[in-house]
């Protein structure tokens, strides 16, 4: 798909009112939800809260993202759910009516209804028993919502807190479904291990392309490194081995694991794009700032090659979160330890190259942009343990607009001055999905 | 025999096993080897027995064991109920697979990822020391899981009062302490209970074991064999990781300066321009440390002994460990910042930290290549069997984590 179909397809959705279902959302969610393709109106904000600072609670912070309104920019609605969970990442379910989030220290997983009034989500329900539920894995991390239930990736386990883990799955009500454990060497579970990848049963983030039936997981690390503090874990060489290698290619309809890639270095998050003909996805990993790309060839067999270097990698630069823009032109990608965010040209995918780059702040994490791309959102918070300390140490919420060339700046929320805590992921909100 | 075969099995393999977290890690072992529904019966009975090589296990004379306290014991150990958010056990730091110790970590973590500056050490034989911890501050398993309990980077519990309350308001306990005490849940019924689960970790018969004490001269290598000679003679290890007549615990229960605590602070106060940092498997970067530094909580000293004392005798001064399943529990030292044996056998033939104050006993030791093979395979004879049934056993019921 080139810019100019992809600009005929939105402005269609746009006449035939909003959001757009079927096939897409705001660039990085599930397919499976509606999406946003006009202007978002909430931003809502998974935040760890901080040890002395205000309630000291992991929240949900909503921002008004209305144009003309009173409070645009401001910090409108907060609920706080008891104890510092290490927020992390969330999800919204198929329907998009509720968010769900996980805590990866405590495990719980607090769902909140963003359709009654999305100015105010409210808290749901909590789901206090993963760990029994599934069987022993810790550390519910990516929420993508498949018709009808949430499949959760684990990133950690009951037995040791190492990076042993699997996926599960509940059904939109919060019951446990089912769990299914990440190939490993010693059991590979009917999966191929290419080009001599060792199967390390590791998880991260999870993606599907449903035309293909393929879904793709990526690998992280166990609860004792990510809750660890980042500076000793960098001189604990033990520690360092534990760190995922692999993403595994999956039939998503019977979730078996097919294929296992050797991707090095902990690949973190998994973006396909929307093109009808876009048999890929991209990847990048964490602790050798690569660029990855997982493809089909022309054989019709899935494959995975490291497609370009982000920033120096012997800086360790830490790429983290990626945004794939709507017409599978661009990708953002953040590194957070130079604060950096930089835009690659994806529209060759096996010669992507970068084409601009803006320091965001000291530190950055997470990046979210409007279904046009004319607005991009960064979050500053990686874990509690990994984030930069004292000065360097900002939490934020930055609106900026693109215009092709250039991030301008629109405003910023001061998380730490608000006495809110660590931003984490964003998603967006909007009050046109429940209206017909 | 079939146990001692699985345990060399377990480490053949383990030692063969590419990949993150199974690089050293022994197989897991399923829990039908030799755990059966009397398992705790079976602890039980190990906890009284002798066992080739060792001492015999003293128990408190208010502590013996029962099937039912060790049962208790073995539950507890495992719930990470007992921690203030629900995210830490005892077994956390002490992984059953691992040794009873964390080969992932040099130095542990607790509630909300708070830091340790310690290793967390082995409980496999557990029972026969004394003092307890790298610094000695406690002296009976009945009473020290009291500060990790309510440790901040540990369990993070506000009082030791809340963890019993708690326990007496969980169904699934009190047919438990009923069982094991006739009573409601206790701070000294925990203790009990706790102790007596750990002191039935307890194993000798390694390879040394049946050479030494047992009579079987056919059990330790040749190699093996030079470096026991060594180990008792000029590498002189054995003057603090004693060898007895009739038994051998390979710790004089001391404290000791090896230099090592002097150049572990030394090396926090003046940090290398660069740190050399393995980030995938064969890539490794030189990194400026101050983008170490940035994400780096300051590090506090440890003063070892001096920590429990207040003496400035005892300043860098840390418990000898047992060596016994030493091969079982890297990284080594008191910070884990070694991580083979290769690495302390290197650190004390150099003469250990190399401080003019450290103990005269630790110097440079001039022994060869082929001494240190020698000494490293006699280390890697200390392996008892049976640490697969205790790992069975561990791991016979799932713990009730939600």
């Amino acid at each position: 798909m080139n810019r100019r179909e992809f600009g005929g397809l939105a402005a269609g959705a746009l006449a035939m009112g909003l959001p757009l279902r079927a096939f897409a959302d705001e660039t990085c969610q599930s397919p499976y939800m509606p999406k946003i393709t006009g202007q978002e109106e909430f931003v809502y904000v998974w935040t760890l809260g901080v040890e002395g600072m205000g309630d000291a609670q992991d929240k949900l912070v909503t921002i008004d993202l209305r144009p003309g309104s009173d409070t645009r920019g401001e910090v409108i609605h907060t609920v706080s759910v008891g104890g510092r969970n290490e927020a992390h990442h969330g999800g919204f379910s198929a329907d998009r009516r509720y968010f769900w989030t996980g805590g990866l220290d405590t495990n719980r997983i607090f769902i909140f209804d963003v359709h009654s009034d999305p100015a105010a989500p409210k808290l749901h329900k909590t789901i206090d028993t993963f760990v029994k539920d599934s069987g022993g894995v810790v550390g519910p991390h990516t929420f993508f919502a498949l018709p009808g239930s949430m499949m959760i990736t684990g990133l950690s386990n009951d037995d040791d807190h190492g990076g042993r883990t699997a996926l599960v799955e509940y059904n939109n009500d919060g019951d446990y479904v089912a769990t299914y454990w990440m190939p490993t060497a010693a059991d590979m579970q009917g999966a191929e291990a290419v080009d001599g990848a060792v199967a390390d049963g590791y998880g991260y983030d999870i993606r599907a392309l449903i035309r293909k039936n393929v879904m793709l997981t990526s690998s992280f690390t166990g609860w004792s490194n990510y809750m660890m503090d980042f500076g000793q874990m960098l001189q604990d060489p033990e520690a360092m081995k534990r760190f995922g290698n692999t993403m595994v290619q999956w039939d998503l309809h019977t979730r078996q694991p097919r294929k296992v890639f050797n991707v090095p270095g902990a690949p973190l998050e998994v973006r396909f794009p929307w093109g009808p003909n876009a048999n890929y996805a991209f990847s990048t990993t964490a602790l050798t700032s690569q660029l990855w790309l997982i493809y089909e060839d022309d054989a019709g067999e899935w494959q995975a090659k490291a497609v370009a270097d982000i920033g120096n990698p012997a800086d360790i630069p830490l790429p983290v979160d990626i945004s794939i823009a709507a017409d599978d032109q661009t990708l953002w990608i953040n590194s957070f330890m130079d604060g950096k965010t930089r835009l690659f040209d994806i529209s060759d995918p096996h010669n992507p190259f970068q084409i601009y780059e803006k320091t965001i702040d000291r530190q950055v994490n997470m990046v979210s942009q409007s279904w046009d791309g004319a607005r991009v959102y960064f979050t500053s918070s990686l874990l509690a343990k990994w984030d930069k300390k004292g000065e360097d140490d900002v939490q934020y919420l930055k609106a900026y607009t693109w215009n092709g060339t250039e991030l301008i700046e629109d405003f910023a929320v001061d998380f730490y001055a608000q006495n809110l805590g660590r931003a984490h992921i964003m998603r967006f909100g909007s009050s046109a999905l429940y209206t017909s | 025999m079939i146990r001692a075969a699985a345990a060399v099995l377990a480490l053949t393999a383990a030692a063969s096993l590419p990949g993150p977290g199974a690089a050293d890690a022994p197989l897991p072992v399923p829990a039908d080897t030799c755990a059966d529904a009397d398992w705790a019966a079976a602890a039980r009975d190990r906890s009284l027995a002798p066992h080739l090589g060792l001492p015999p296990l003293i128990h408190p004379p208010d502590n013996p064991p029962t099937a039912e306290k060790i049962a208790l014991g073995r539950k507890l150990f495992f719930d990470r109920r007992l921690s203030i958010n629900g995210t830490m056990s005892c077994a956390m730091c002490h992984v059953p697979e691992q040794g009873f110790a964390n080969r992932e970590l040099a130095t542990a973590v607790g509630v909300e990822g708070r830091s340790n500056r310690r290793n967390a050490p082995t409980l496999i034989n557990v029972g026969h020391l004394d003092p307890l911890f790298h610094d000695g501050r406690d002296h009976a398993l009945e009473t020290q899981f009291v500060a990790p309990l309510v440790a901040r980077n540990e369990m993070a519990n506000p009082s030791a009062g809340r963890v019993v309350a708690a326990l007496n308001g969980m169904p699934d306990y009190r047919p438990l302490f009923d069982r094991a005490f006739g009573a409601p849940a206790s701070l000294d019924r925990i203790g009990m209970a706790l102790g007596a689960y750990q002191r039935s970790l307890t194993v000798g018969d390694s390879a040394f074991d049946r050479w030494r004490f047992g009579g079987d001269a056919g059990a330790l290598d040749t190699a093996a064999q030079r470096g026991f000679a060594l180990f008792t003679g000029r590498a002189d290890c054995a003057s603090c990781h004693t060898v007895g007549a009739a038994d051998a615990l390979f710790t004089d229960q001391g404290f000791h300066d090896t230099g090592y605590g002097r150049m572990r602070e030394a090396q926090r106060q003046a940090p290398p321009p660069t740190l050399t940092v393995e980030v995938a498997p064969g890539v490794v970067h030189e990194v400026d440390f101050d983008i170490v530094r940035a994400v780096a909580a300051p590090r506090f000293a440890d003063l070892g002994r001096y920590e429990v004392t207040e003496d400035p005798a005892d300043r860098w001064l840390f418990r000898t460990p047992s060596l016994r399943n030493v091969g079982l529990t890297p990284p080594y030292m008191h910070d884990g910042a070694l991580g083979t044996l290769d690495d302390v056998l290197d650190f004390y033939n150099r003469g250990g930290g190399g401080h003019p104050d450290q103990d005269p006993r630790i110097r440079p030791l001039g022994l060869t290549d082929r001494d240190l093979r020698d000494l490293k395979a006699f280390l890697a004879s200390l392996t008892s069997a049976g640490i697969d049934c205790l790992v069975a056993e561990a791991r016979r019921h799932r713990p009730d984590n939600p």
